[in-house]
C-alpha cells in the first residue's frame, strides 16, 4: 500500500525582515533592512501510512503549521523531497486538491454572511460531487454532528462550536483521502471539544481517512492519535506511540493518600518519593516508580492510618510540559522509537 | 466537463448575490445613494455655474446637455465601475487565500465570478436609476436603441477592464498591508481623467490628445458619449482599444498574481 505522506530531509527557510520598533524604525526600514533567514522546518523525515491518525505536537512557532502548509501545497518547500498521496503538493494539481482537506481552527473557510448550506452547495460544485452522494454525505455528517437545524442559519450567528462543526462538514463533503486538522478544537469549551473529538474518531473509524492533527490540547491527541510526532525548533524530536512517549520520563505513578490523623513526614517510608504534604500532614501527593509501586504502597498502608488512596499514571500533559522545559531529556530518545 | 465548470461559476455567482444582498439596508443605500448625491450636488452645482457665469453653453454643452451628461456618468458608473477590490485585498491580508489554494477552483475565477454577480445587480440598479431619471428629469432623454445597445456593450467591456484594474490594485495587498489608499488615489485620478467630473472637451486639446493614449477616457467619457448618441468614436475601433487594455491588464494581473503568490507562499502568512 502506498504511503499517504512521505518526506525526506524536508526543510523550509523563511526570510524575514527585521525592523526596529517605533516610527524611526519604520523610516529606517525603507532603506536599511536586515534580512534574517530562519529555518522553520529542517531536515524533517516522515512516513505516514494510509489510514493512520497522527498527532503533530509542539509549542507555538515549532513549525507545525509550516509543515501543514507544505503538506497541503500552500507553501513551497525550500529543500528535501515531499510526496502526499503520491503528488508533489506545491504543484497544486487539481487532482491532488480534490483529495485533500484542511481545517484551520483559527480561520474560517465558510462565507460569513450566508448560511452554511450555501457554502456546502458551492463546495458541491467545486468538488463535482453528484447530487445523491452529496445528499447522503451531508445527511450522514449533519446527523453525526447533530447540526441539521443549523444549516440555514447565517454562519456569523453560529457559536464557535457550531461553526467548527460546519467547517468540518465543509471539509469532508468531498470525502478527502487525507485531512489536515490544524487546531480544530481551539477556543472551544470542554463539551464541544469532546464532541468534535468523538466525531473525528467516529468518522475516521468509518472511512479510514488519513488524519494529520495538530492541537495544543493533549486530550485531543491522547483520545485520537495512536502515534505522535513531536517537533521542537523545526526538527523532529520524537516519533512513536503515545505509550512510548509517556514513558520517556520513566514509568511513574501519581499516588495521593489521606490519613485519619497527622503522620510523621520524616519517616523513612517517604524517602525519594517527591512528597507534597498538606499543611496538617493529613494528606500527601507523591510519585512512585512503577517497578516499586507494590512494595512501597504495602509498606505505607501497613505503617500509617490510610483512609483514602488514589493512583494514576503521569498525565501526558505533564510529560509534555516537562519535555518542553527540558528538551535535553529527548536527546537520548531522539527521533524514531 | 464544460457544464461542470459552468456550474462552478454559476454557483459562485449565486453566492456572490447572497453575500451582497445579506445587508438589505446597505443595498438600498447603494441604489439610492448616487442618485441623491447627483440631485443635491451635481444638479445644483451645474445650475449655479451656468447662472453665475451667465453663459448658455460651455464648450458646446448647454445646461441640460451638461446635466444629461452627468446622469449618464452616473449610469456608466453603475454599469462599469462597480467592482470593489476590498474583499480581494482582505482575502489576501487575512490569509484567506489559503482556502482558494486548496479548493479546486482558483482565486481569480472566484473573484471574476463575483464580479459578474456584482455586474448583474448593478445592471438592475442602473436600469432603475435610468427609468427614474427619465421620468423626473426633463433633461434626460432616452437614447435610441442603437446608442443604448452600443453604449451597453461598451460599458460592459469597460466593466471588465475596471474589474481587472481593481483586481491588480487588490493584489498589491501582497506587498502593502492596506490598499485602500491606493484605491482612493486611483479613483480620484480616474474621476479627473476619465471625464467623470467634467466632460473631456473642457480640457486643453493637448491633454485630451494625450489622455486618449491611456485607458482613462474609456472608463467614463467614451461610453457616456455612446449613450448620448455620439457615434464618432466608431464601435469597432472602441471595442478594439478597450479589448487591448483588457488584454494588457489581464497579462499584468497574471504576472503580479504569480509574483505575489510566490511572496505569499514564501512568507507563509
Amino acid at each position: 500500500m502506498s504511503l499517504a505522506i512521505e518526506c525526506q530531509k524536508l526543510g523550509k527557510r523563511f526570510h524575514q525582515y527585521q525592523k526596529a520598533a517605533g516610527v524611526w524604525g519604520s523610516i529606517q526600514s525603507f532603506w536599511k533592512r536586515q534580512i534574517i533567514a530562519k529555518d522553520a522546518v529542517a531536515t524533517f523525515d516522515l512516513e505516514v501510512k494510509r489510514g493512520e491518525i497522527i498527532g503533530l505536537l509542539g509549542p507555538n512557532g515549532a513549525g507545525k503549521t509550516t509543515l501543514m502548509k507544505m503538506f497541503t501545497g500552500i507553501i513551497v518547500p525550500s529543500s528535501g523531497v515531499l510526496h502526499v498521496l503520491g503528488y508533489k503538493p506545491h504543484l497544486r494539481q487539481v487532482a491532488f486538491r480534490r483529495k485533500i482537506a484542511l481545517v484551520m481552527g483559527q480561520k474560517s473557510q465558510l462565507w460569513w454572511d450566508i448560511p452554511a448550506m450555501d457554502s456546502f452547495l458551492l463546495l458541491q460544485k467545486y468538488y463535482e460531487i453528484d447530487e445523491p452522494q452529496f445528499k447522503a454525505r451531508l445527511s450522514r455528517l449533519t446527523d453525526l454532528l447533530n447540526v441539521g437545524p443549523l444549516l440555514e442559519v447565517h454562519v456569523r450567528k453560529l457559536s464557535l462550536g457550531e461553526r467548527m462543526k460546519m467547517e468540518l462538514i465543509a471539509s469532508l463533503l468531498h470525502q478527502p483521502e487525507i485531512i489536515f486538522l490544524d487546531e480544530p478544537t481551539i477556543g472551544l469549551d470542554l463539551v464541544a471539544q469532546q464532541k468534535i473529538r468523538d466525531f473525528i474518531r467516529e468518522y475516521q473509524r468509518e472511512t479510514k481517512t488519513t488524519v494529520i492533527l495538530t492541537s495544543h490540547y493533549m486530550a485531543d491527541v491522547a483520545a485520537l492519535c495512536s502515534r505522535i510526532v513531536l517537533i521542537l525548533g523545526g526538527e523532529k524530536r520524537f516519533d512513536g506511540s503515545i505509550d512510548t512517549f509517556e514513558s520517556i520520563l520513566g514509568r511513574e505513578k501519581f499516588v495521593s493518600l489521606s490519613f485519619l490523623e497527622p503522620v510523621n513526614p520524616k519517616h523513612p517510608s517517604w524517602q525519594g518519593l517527591d512528597c507534597q504534604w498538606s499543611k496538617d500532614y493529613c494528606k500527601v501527593d507523591l510519585r512512585i516508580a512503577e517497578s516499586e509501586l507494590r512494595e512501597r504502597t504495602i509498606a505505607i498502608l501497613q505503617n500509617f492510618p490510610v483512609i483514602d488512596f488514589t493512583t494514576e499514571k503521569l498525565p501526558i500533559e505533564r510529560v509534555m510540559n516537562t519535555l518542553l522545559q527540558n528538551p535535553e531529556l529527548l536527546s537520548k530518545e531522539a527521533t524514531t522509537a | 466537463m464544460i457544464s461542470k465548470e459552468l456550474a462552478k461559476w454559476l454557483q459562485t455567482i449565486k453566492i456572490g448575490w447572497s453575500n451582497q444582498l445579506a445587508y438589505k439596508l446597505n443595498f438600498v443605500l447603494l441604489v439610492i445613494g448616487p442618485t441623491l448625491v447627483f440631485f443635491f450636488i451635481k444638479y445644483n452645482l451645474w445650475t449655479a455655474i451656468y447662472q453665475l457665469q451667465d453663459v448658455d453653453t460651455i464648450q458646446g454643452y448647454n445646461l441640460s446637455q451638461m446635466l444629461s451628461y452627468q446622469v449618464w456618468v452616473m449610469i456608466v458608473g453603475f454599469l462599469a465601475q462597480s467592482y470593489n477590490s476590498m474583499n480581494l485585498a482582505e482575502d489576501i491580508r487575512l490569509g484567506r487565500i489559503s482556502s482558494y489554494l486548496i479548493y479546486p477552483f482558483g482565486f481569480w475565477s472566484f473573484h471574476t465570478a463575483n464580479f459578474f454577480a456584482t455586474q448583474l445587480i448593478q445592471f438592475i440598479v442602473a436600469a432603475i436609476t435610468l427609468a427614474f431619471s427619465a421620468v423626473f428629469f426633463d433633461f434626460v432623454s432616452l437614447p435610441t436603441l442603437t446608442s443604448l445597445l452600443s453604449g451597453l456593450l461598451i460599458a460592459l467591456l469597460v466593466g471588465l477592464l475596471w474589474f481587472q484594474i481593481s483586481f491588480i490594485i487588490g493584489l498589491v495587498a501582497f506587498w502593502l498591508e492596506e490598499t485602500w489608499v491606493l484605491r482612493v488615489i486611483f479613483t480620484t485620478i480616474t474621476q479627473f481623467f476619465s471625464g467623470a467630473i467634467i466632460p473631456l472637451e473642457l480640457y486643453p486639446d493637448w491633454l485630451r490628445d494625450w489622455l486618449f493614449y491611456s485607458p482613462f477616457p474609456y472608463l467614463t467619457f467614451v461610453p457616456v458619449r455612446f449613450f448620448l448618441g455620439d457615434q464618432s468614436f466608431g464601435l469597432a475601433p472602441t471595442i478594439a482599444i478597450i479589448g487591448f487594455w483588457i488584454a494588457v491588464t489581464l497579462a499584468l494581473g497574471r504576472f503580479i498574481w504569480s509574483r505575489g503568490l510566490k511572496l505569499y507562499t514564501a512568507a507563509g502568512m
